[in-house]
């Protein structure tokens, strides 16, 4: 083996040489992301800019498609990552999986290439198979949605084979129902129905299922993990807490689909469901105060990888504010009613998804990363810790600036368009034009250009990190597997 | 079956809003706090943010209109009864899971999130 | 040592994830079975496609406290009555279209989609079109050449998206469609085109007399 500091694969088993493929592809996505969200924002200053070139519809749609697809491929990276470890034993199937990384990977770039190029097409099957579904976040055409599931039949049939024949832990466990859950319900956005309050209802299955349940506890899997790596906690406490976890986030999350059923032509009760669930949402968030503070204080915070567990520290934040904080502001229908399908809802997605999901992600690159340079040193005093630093609060402050700007902007939709002048053309227009909406979107602009400064730089501090480090990495004893 | 927020009460049910949750949050962060670091001086505090958080569910409760029936105002009193006794729960988990942990082995330091 | 209580083990909490997990998931089912027949189009909440041969309002009702779809005389799209399968055809392709062209990533419908342009879902009501008399071939020549109607003044505009006259007027159908559903008073506070007539011709085949319409 290399000296610490070193890339070497050498450094990684199967599956984890398997999963740094993916991390190169979501770490690239994410920059598609950023770009094509900077391109979009700019045509609301500038109506213009690229106008019958790239229209904001194609913009919007890369910048959404290319979030769901990094953060895909970070989730699968990642269980790829923590495989082996899990099961005790080499992966099943690797040579499939790395077939099909490029496969996927192929057809992930010729959709993108299609929706640049092509865009649109007539009104027809034809168009929805081959060019773009027109369904938010599940664009994907249908021969993608197929050869997605395929893809992903494989990830699962590794995933499922190895603990089969290896052994299932706990974290083994959820992990694999988690992925049949998860998957399955993709299924139910495959179908092409006229009736538009049909295709919102499963549509919600799919993007709700996702987003706050299913990735959810994938995400919970991830971080129990992280934590007896990072922070070398016992098996039988993150594992118990993990059932814990899928209890109140399945039991608050399943059912808290029903506050997406208020407008869509879905019965009243769902006002009577997705009120209770919506009061109830929080819970899982108390649980995670009351346990982060029950550790820390009877314990030495002690951790091998500072850059992760600043990254998860951002989670643990993100998750509270982006999804709690911010849910809870218009989640009940009293008030829904006027944020339904405005800025505030662009506030919300950008803060959920940023603060739960590519935080947790991006977490993972920097456990990759210190494993893949020969297990080397990543706690204090590491040389050019500025670049992950700088780049944490440019992500994130570049965030919280977006969030804000849009949230404002959210507020002012709210009252004008919606409240006053109910939701005419004219209404939405003339909230448009308002000065604090204007300027939400400057502000934006401004602080998506420091977002986009922040990745920047953790692209070069993933490149960098570690190299003039030689020093190993320190240990905790290593509780964590037994 | 809903009576939707007046246009002068938007701001409230936002604030009001955040503030439950946010209050909700202090008052376990405090609740957990005192225990851990066995300061009962800090438990009144605590429950100062818990009533900062009665507060701000009462003004949710109003602007929203929730009192007008009575499936909401349930809801209401579900919320401040299962924010209140929801960290003593919790940290009863905390040490119930945690209770054979201490005989063996050295402390560690343990987080868990979503 | 102490033992780890009944209620704090691993094995209790495994299986109350799965209880509840489960138990979420049946309810949710049984929920989606009872939602899918409401709005299946001709259920409670969705009307068959051939409401497009009526006149569509949207009225405040007081009892349910907000604004709600109300059909009413017969008002067929382009002049020309459909069947209930030639209307489906007609609505299908216009969602199609939607799809095709990508409507929902600059707009939203029933409040779902983009922010970059105004929602959908009450399109064919929207007093913007001028009167109920011009409406239905100012949206078929708006769908086809928008790129020369600037219509506000951010200088925002939609593209020309090749949207052909057949796929205009399908999209007419599926708007008008759309503006049937029940959804629950979204969007609120709405006040839709003029769409009372000067001479009371016929009686009206249906129920609702969609005259006054002012939302609370």
């Amino acid at each position: 083996m290399a000296m610490p500091g070193t890339l070497d694969s050498a450094n990684l088993n199967g599956g984890q040489k398997l999963a740094v493929k993916y991390f190169s592809v979501a770490v690239a996505l994410f920059g598609a992301q950023i770009v094509f969200g900077l391109l979009a924002g700019l045509q609301y200053l500038n109506p213009d800019f690229l106008y019958g070139v790239l229209d904001f519809s194609v913009n919007r749609m890369v910048h959404i498609n290319a979030m769901i697809v990094w953060l895909l491929f970070g989730f699968i990276g990642s269980s790829y990552w923590l495989l082996e470890d899990e099961a005790g034993i080499p992966v099943v199937g690797l040579k499939l999986g790395n077939l099909i990384f490029w496969v996927f990977t192929l057809a992930v770039a010729v959709v993108v290439v299609v929706y640049l190029l092509v865009q649109v097409g007539p009104g027809d099957q034809s168009s929805i198979w081959l060019i773009n579904e027109g369904r938010e976040y599940i664009e994907a055409p249908r021969w993608a949605d197929i050869g997605i599931v395929v893809c992903v039949l494989v990830f699962f049939f590794n995933v499922a084979a190895t603990f089969a024949k290896g052994r299932y832990t706990g974290i083994g466990g959820v992990l694999t129902l988690d992925l049949i859950a998860l998957f399955g319900i993709y299924l139910a956005g495959m179908f092409y129905t006229p009736n538009i309050s049909v295709d919102q209802y499963w549509w919600w299955w799919v993007i709700h299922l996702w987003v706050e349940a299913t990735w959810e506890v994938l995400v919970g899997c991830l971080m129990a993990y992280g934590l007896m790596q990072t922070l070398g906690v016992r098996r039988k406490i993150v594992e118990t807490w993990l059932y814990i976890e899928v209890a109140l986030m399945f039991g608050s999350g399943i059912l808290g689909l029903g506050h997406h059923y208020f407008w869509i032509g879905t019965p009243e009760y769902w006002f009577t469901i997705g009120g209770f669930f919506s009061a109830l949402e929080p819970i899982p968030l108390v649980a995670m105060v009351v346990h982060s503070v029950f550790d820390s204080g009877t314990h030495n915070m002690k951790n091998n990888n500072h850059p992760a567990l600043a990254w998860i520290i951002a989670h643990a934040f993100g998750n509270f504010f982006g999804a709690g904080v911010w849910g809870f502001m218009h989640t009940l229908p009293q008030i829904n009613l006027y944020t339904h399908g405005t800025q505030w809802s662009a506030s919300h997605g950008h803060f959920a998804f940023f603060g739960a999901y590519a935080t947790l992600v991006i977490a993972f690159f920097y456990l990759a990363l210190q494993k893949w340079r020969g297990n080397v040193w990543m706690s204090g005093g590491l040389a050019g810790a500025w670049k992950w630093k700088w780049a944490l609060g440019l992500l994130n402050l570049g965030m919280i600036g977006m969030v804000m700007a849009m949230l404002v902007s959210g507020y002012e939709q709210s009252q004008i368009e919606r409240a006053i002048e109910g939701s005419s053309w004219v209404g939405y227009f003339v909230a448009q034009a308002h000065p604090w909406f204007a300027q939400g979107m400057w502000w934006r602009q401004v602080f998506g250009w420091m977002f986009a400064a922040g990745f920047v730089l953790l692209v070069w501090d993933l490149l960098t990190l570690g190299r003039s480090e030689r020093r190993p990495a320190q240990v905790h004893s290593e509780p964590g597997v037994h | 079956m809903i009576e939707p927020v007046a246009l002068q009460d938007f701001f409230l049910s936002f604030f009001s809003a955040a503030m439950v949750i946010l209050c909700g949050a202090l008052y376990a962060l405090l609740f957990a706090y005192a225990r851990v670091r066995r300061q009962p001086r800090l438990m009144p505090v605590a429950y100062l943010a818990y009533l900062g958080l009665v507060a701000s569910v009462l003004v949710l409760a109003t602007v929203a209109n929730l009192f007008a029936t009575g499936f909401w105002t349930l809801i209401v009193a579900l919320m401040l009864i299962g924010y209140l006794l929801a960290p003593h729960a919790i940290w009863h988990l905390c040490v119930g899971t945690h209770a054979d942990e201490h005989a063996d082995e050295e402390p560690r330091a343990f987080r868990q999130h979503s | 040592m102490s033992q780890l209580q009944w209620w704090a083990s691993e094995s209790f909490w495994r299986k109350t994830a799965i209880w509840v997990t489960a138990g979420s998931f049946v309810v949710l089912i049984v929920l989606t079975l009872d939602s899918m027949s409401a709005i299946t189009a001709g259920g409670t909440r969705v009307p068959a496609y051939s409401v497009i041969n009526h006149r569509i309002d949207y009225v405040f009702d007081e009892k349910r406290n907000f604004q709600v779809p109300v059909i009413g005389v017969e008002e067929p799209l382009f002049g020309k009555t459909l069947t209930e399968a030639e209307a489906k055809a007609l609505v299908s392709r216009g969602k199609l279209t939607t799809q095709a062209k990508n409507c929902m990533n600059c707009h939203t419908l029933l409040g779902n989609g983009a922010y970059y342009a105004p929602d959908l879902t009450k399109s064919w009501l929207d007093p913007s079109w001028g009167s109920k008399e011009v409406r239905e071939q100012q949206m078929v020549d708006f769908l086809m050449n928008p790129q020369d109607r600037l219509h506000n003044g951010l200088g925002r505009r939609m593209p020309n998206l090749g949207i052909t006259g057949d796929e205009a007027r399908a999209t007419v159908a599926f708007l008008k469609w759309m503006a049937s559903i029940d959804t629950n008073g979204f969007p609120a506070n709405f006040t839709p085109i003029d769409q009372s007539d000067p001479p009371p011709a016929e009686a009206p085949a249906d129920s609702g007399s969609p005259t006054q319409q002012q939302g609370g």
